[in-house]
């Protein structure tokens, strides 16, 4: 089965599993002749035909697409993996640290060096987007779990 | 009115600087550049906001064109068309005079663009109190028609991409009985998934994750000064201008060509006419003026579907229409009636826009080229920082930035499976209209759907999509047939260039 065919194996199964949440949509008495599960059950059954098309399209070909390296989707895994870690430490660790952790790491996972030069890119970068969204755009982010122990509880709401 | 007129002038300035950093970066489209910019516009005034983002694509056209020149590498696709003869004047040591010519160009071709872009929107603007739910509905699915033209390799992926989109669109509370669907619980959910999430998403995420297998580009070894035409080039290079601006305001136009495929077209027209054939790929000055004329038209001409229908037929025009959903603004033929401003003010502001290319594009030179030449990691850490903390910036909510990422995730895996992401994104804009306007309109007519026929501008608009559909479905079945004939000319375009600019590189 070649990269079409999986295509339409992984489109086949959102459309069975968006068809079940559609019929799962409770009843309303307010519902129109259509209801609000009624176009996305036919969306779900258009999307399973061409699936259909692409899996029967893939049968027995060959892939002559162009190969992904190990290398690359680890770096692809990694890169999303430094977002979501960055969204998990964002409340905790607040913005600037967070920011600069995730400059580093980019750059890290990009193929920079981890020396001392990408530490202070990171760091630089931090003060610049922290100045950009905070001071100058007003824009509250997280001050940090250990920061608002350190000085105190802040009112609520206050961010950076 | 002179007030916020006043207003725009720095929006325009600020979204040309931007554009040309972003543009001149290898790998970073108009569309990345602008979608990097969507988020700071969400406080802004609506009418700034807008002429920012018009100026980012204005300025970032332009933009493409220096690494073209200087280092053989297209800042955008669109660029790609003048790297053959740019980079042949470079290394013949006239770099400043491509770069002069190419900025110039994009200021006619920009101009001319905008003549275009305000007579024509104009007049469609006209039927706008026509519109009801059945012809909503209508306009919708003409939009979506648009999806089998976005898809020249695979008319099933594209079509499945356009319905992923409309799935994504179902996402919240539902338009007409306020049911809540596919939300999980999840009270985030709830009010959907707001189409800029996807575009960052799916343009600028997936595009950082996709040049992390990519190599560094190369560095700029010299760093010219920019020489403006003399009179006599003016003359020269008149013609190859005017053929890309024509050229450039059909393409704009028509749903899925964009810069790219009207700058090869541009340039292969341009040598056909020129009086200096022989030149073309050995540093012809209207082989540079050409494809720049064509791709900064396109930049103007490729609003009037979007801003007359609400129809992006470029993932620029995508990108832009995110900028007006933002400020509760939809692009179509009840904005000119309702926020006639908001339209007035892109007018004036990519006027200035296109003015402010010649002024910025001359200084930002030195700083487009130290860019080019800082360490890629760094550059696309900076922009993977940039886009979370801007994401973040909208409604302070983690959650949107995990739903960027998840849909990073879904654009990357779509170029692995070689699907357009176009469609997906019109699927996301185009699909609560479509949804609540078909409903709304069998509520009114007590469920009877030969009111979409009955209504003419309905029964028009439907019959446009069918041709629409019918034409590229013809065209997809001769092409497997009989090879890409149609598409082979366009491609023969690139592969002329690309020819051509063989020959410009072994000239060294």
């Amino acid at each position: 089965m070649n990269r079409d065919g999986v295509l339409g194996l992984v489109l086949l199964g959102v459309a069975v599993a968006y068809y079940a949440a559609a019929s799962a949509i409770p009843p309303s008495d307010l519902a129109d002749a259509v209801g609000p599960g009624g176009l996305p059950r036919a969306y779900a059954v258009v999307l399973g035909a061409l699936a259909l098309g692409l899996l029967a399209r893939g049968r027995g070909h060959q892939d002559a697409g162009p190969h992904v390296s190990r290398r690359l989707l680890l770096r692809v895994a990694g890169l999303l993996g430094l977002g979501a870690v960055y969204v998990l430490l964002l409340p905790w660790a607040g913005y600037p640290l967070s920011i600069a952790g995730l400059i580093i790491g980019t750059a890290y996972y990009q193929g920079g060096r981890l020396d001392r030069r990408v530490v202070a890119v990171g760091a630089l970068g931090a003060v610049v987007l922290w100045l950009v969204f905070v001071q100058v755009l007003g824009i509250d982010h997280p001050v940090g779990a250990w920061v608002e122990r350190l000085l105190g509880e802040p009112p609520l709401g206050e961010g950076l | 009115m002179i007030g916020s007129m006043l207003g725009i002038l720095p929006a325009a300035f600020g979204g040309v600087a931007w554009g040309i950093l972003g543009g001149a970066l290898p790998g970073i489209s108009p569309s990345i550049t602008m979608a990097l910019l969507l988020p700071f516009t969400y406080g802004m005034d609506p009418a700034q906001a807008i002429v920012l983002l018009a100026a980012t694509y204005v300025g970032a056209e332009y933009g493409g064109s220096i690494p073209a020149i200087l280092i053989r590498t297209p800042g955008t696709n669109a660029a790609a068309a003048t790297i053959a003869d740019g980079y042949a004047m470079k290394q013949q040591g006239r770099a400043g005079e491509a770069l002069g010519i190419s900025l110039y160009s994009g200021f006619v071709g920009g101009l001319f663009g905008l003549i275009v872009l305000v007579l024509l929107t104009e007049r469609l603007s006209e039927v706008a109190l026509a519109f009801t739910p059945p012809a909503y509905f209508a306009l919708g699915v003409l939009g979506l028609s648009v999806i089998a033209s976005l898809s020249r390799e695979s008319l099933i992926k594209g079509l499945a991409a356009g319905v992923l989109g409309l799935m994504v669109a179902t996402v919240g509370t539902d338009p007409v009985t306020g049911a809540s669907r596919f939300t999980f619980d999840a009270v985030d959910l709830l009010s959907g998934i707001p189409p800029i999430l996807v575009m960052v998403g799916v343009f600028a995420v997936a595009e950082l994750f996709e040049q992390s297998g990519e190599p560094g580009w190369e560095q700029a070894t010299e760093r010219p000064r920019i020489r403006f035409p003399s009179p006599a080039m003016w003359k020269r290079i008149a013609l190859p201008q005017a053929i890309g601006s024509v050229i450039g305001t059909f393409e704009g136009i028509v749903p899925g060509s964009g810069g790219t495929v009207s700058s090869f077209l541009a340039y292969n027209e341009a040598r056909r006419w020129s009086r200096h054939q022989e030149e073309f790929g050995h540093g012809s000055p209207e082989g540079v003026a050409a494809p720049e004329a064509a791709n900064n038209t396109v930049a103007c001409t490729a609003l009037i579907p979007m801003l007359s229908l609400g129809i992006p037929g470029s993932n620029s025009a995508a990108v832009l229409l995110g900028g007006f959903l933002l400020h509760g603004l939809i692009p179509g033929p009840l904005l000119f009636v309702q926020h006639r401003d908001i339209v007035e003010s892109l007018y004036v502001g990519l006027f200035a826009a296109n003015i402010a290319m010649v002024v910025v594009g001359y200084l930002m030179m030195t700083p487009a080229i130290w860019l080019v030449g800082r360490p890629k990691p760094y550059l696309m850490a900076f922009i993977y920082a940039l886009v979370v903390s801007g994401v973040y910036a909208i409604e302070g909510s983690l959650f949107q930035v995990g739903v960027v990422l998840a849909f990073g995730l879904l654009g990357y895996a779509m170029r692995y499976f070689r699907m357009p992401v176009l469609p997906l994104v019109l699927g996301v804009v185009l699909g609560f209209m479509v949804e609540s306007n078909y409903r709304r309109a069998l509520v009114l007519s007590s469920g009877d759907h030969l009111t979409f026929v009955r209504e003419p501008l309905a029964a028009g608009l439907l019959a446009v999509a069918a041709l629409f559909l019918v034409g590229s479905l013809v065209r997809h079945a001769r092409e497997r047939t009989v090879g890409p004939t149609a598409g082979g000319g366009r491609e023969g375009g690139a592969g002329g260039v690309g020819g051509v600019g063989g020959a410009g590189g072994s000239a060294t």
